[in-house]
């Protein structure tokens, strides 16, 4: 009977808490996502699974060595953290705040007492801090997404910079709106927090996981998920706006076609770029220079092997990780509360933001240029989310007009709101971080 | 309450400003360093420039390269119009 007894009191039936089962719904609700909507199946399958399995009752995938020991160690390691800690009551809760706040040596020393008692990090635990409390997954993806990018359309028309530049007015916008949120006392975020929501304008995955990671570790989860969940979203947010803010004879708009550009202007392309970045913003040089280092490897065309494994295998393999890290987080403690809503509310405003402003730059220096030059349809494709974006702008060219063709003017912008928008942490990581 | 706006304004201020002026450097420096390759670019560019222009009246003032392919080619072209006219010609006669 004791057997038996026990048997129950380790099953997970037994365990599971409400917070568990909402989460592991969640983790259900992001794989229907991924599977039968196809929202960006790449992240957010691994990510739900993820999640799922981070919520396993007893089974402390997730959590590290410590907090393992915390919960399943019973009272006798309980009393040996307190004393380690210097806390009088051996309650869960308390141990892990001061656990959270203590020095570094200090949470060395706990770690080895939780492995004393036989008691080690889970597996996503050790993906998580491997991939993303590193900063190695987010950044080896920017490499890979640097090998897969062609300067070609931005080279032969460098203005479209400035419709990259324009478009990341999304990402500060939805920053002045999670502070004024804060101070009309509806939500709860500090600076640091609202700079890392912001980002999730950029439509930059690696990259909004690397500034909440730098700025906001705890919002991580909500902050991925809100990112990849909209950028799947793109081609049903940007139309609508698209529409609104263009005119019929704007939107029919035939741009002139784009000058061929040499190897030698793509070889150079990066170094110039990584140049600038090294001299003016170096908190984006981890960004911009792992993404340079993959668009060199891509144009010099004597490192074919590297390219492809950069573009193909590797990020495959970090994109694993990445996704399972990230689900990893997805804890009820720390997802289900209202920042979360917050956050998913903020994101989209962030999307939408991003989306008008560019589009608005668009209609500017079409006007500028004597209003037949520019489509202010690929203004839109500045909020990166390659190349999502750039065939949404295609789309609806395509549609005010059959014969226009904007694929590869849209690219321009595209491949510079990723510029923008690794530009922009890097202002963020500068000033609030 | 306030101190926390203030400092979302100044990052807009900041942040927005610093990404555009990147980005009109980098515009600057784009466009400066496509102007000094393409003129040490060797021999192939001016050639291929000079047939767009004598062909293709359509894409002038594109500066080359991959327009000139082989159809627009002015020998081939040539060669293929006498063609035409011996094949109307010998068709003709018969």
């Amino acid at each position: 009977m004791d057997a038996l007894l026990s048997i129950w009191h380790s099953s997970g039936l037994y365990n599971l808490t409400a917070g568990q089962v909402v989460m592991i719904f969640v983790g259900i609700l992001l794989l229907y996502l991924a599977i039968y909507k196809k929202f960006e199946p790449l992240l957010l399958v691994p990510i739900g699974f993820g999640g799922i399995l981070a919520n396993i009752p007893q089974a402390g995938i997730a959590y590290s060595a410590v907090e393992n020991a915390l919960y399943f160690g019973g009272a006798e390691v309980l009393t040996e953290m307190a004393l380690l800690l210097g806390s009088a009551t051996a309650n869960v809760a308390e141990l892990k705040l001061l656990i959270a706040e203590a020095p570094a040596s200090m949470k060395a020393a706990a770690t080895l007492v939780a492995q004393d008692a036989g008691f080690n990090n889970g597996m996503l635990y050790n993906f998580y801090s491997i991939a993303i409390l590193s900063g190695a997954a987010p950044l080896l993806i920017f490499m890979g997404v640097g090998a897969m990018t062609d300067f070609g359309p931005l080279l032969a028309n460098p203005r479209m910079l400035f419709l990259g530049a324009a478009a990341q007015f999304g990402i500060f916008a939805t920053v002045i709106g999670a502070v004024f949120l804060t101070s009309i006392g509806v939500m709860d975020f500090t600076i640091q927090e609202a700079a890392a929501i912001g980002i999730i304008g950029g439509a930059d995955g690696p990259t909004a996981i690397w500034v909440s990671t730098m700025l906001a570790p705890h919002l991580l989860g909500a902050i991925a998920v809100s990112a990849y969940a909209y950028m799947a979203l793109v081609p049903m947010v940007q139309p609508p706006i698209m529409r609104l803010l263009t005119t019929e004879r704007e939107r029919k708009i035939v741009m002139s076609q784009l000058r061929p550009v040499t190897k030698r202007e793509k070889i150079f392309f990066p170094i110039v770029l990584l140049f600038l970045v090294a001299l003016l913003l170096p908190a984006a040089a981890p960004l911009l220079g792992m993404f340079c280092f993959g668009n060199l490897m891509r144009e010099c065309g004597v490192v074919d092997r590297l390219s492809d494994t950069a573009q193909n295998a590797l990020i495959n393999i970090v994109t694993i990780f990445l996704g399972l890290s990230v689900g990893s987080v997805l804890v009820a403690e720390k997802f289900l509360d209202m920042q979360t809503v917050g956050i998913m509310i903020l994101g989209i405003v962030a999307f939408a933001l991003g989306t008008a402003s560019g589009v608005l730059m668009g209609k500017l220096m079409n006007w500028m240029m004597g209003g037949n030059a520019i489509n202010p349809l690929i203004g839109s494709a500045g909020v990166s989310a390659v190349p999502m974006a750039a065939r949404v702008s295609n789309k609806l060219g395509l549609e005010a007009n059959p014969q226009n063709f904007l694929l590869m003017h849209a690219m321009g912008p595209n491949v510079a709101g990723v510029i923008g928008s690794a530009i922009a942490a890097g202002v963020m990581i500068k000033f609030v971080g | 309450m306030d101190g926390i706006l203030a400092e979302g304004f100044s990052l807009l201020l900041f942040g927005m400003g610093f990404v555009v002026v990147f980005l009109t450097l980098l515009v600057f420096a784009t466009s400066l360093m496509s102007r000094i390759l393409v003129r040490f670019e060797p021999a192939p560019v001016p050639v291929a420039a000079k047939k767009t222009g004598a062909t293709a009246g359509a894409t002038a003032g594109a500066a080359a390269g991959a327009t000139a392919g082989a159809v627009n080619d002015p020998a081939l072209i040539a060669v293929l119009s006498a063609a035409v006219k011996k094949y109307r010609e010998d068709r003709n006669s018969h």
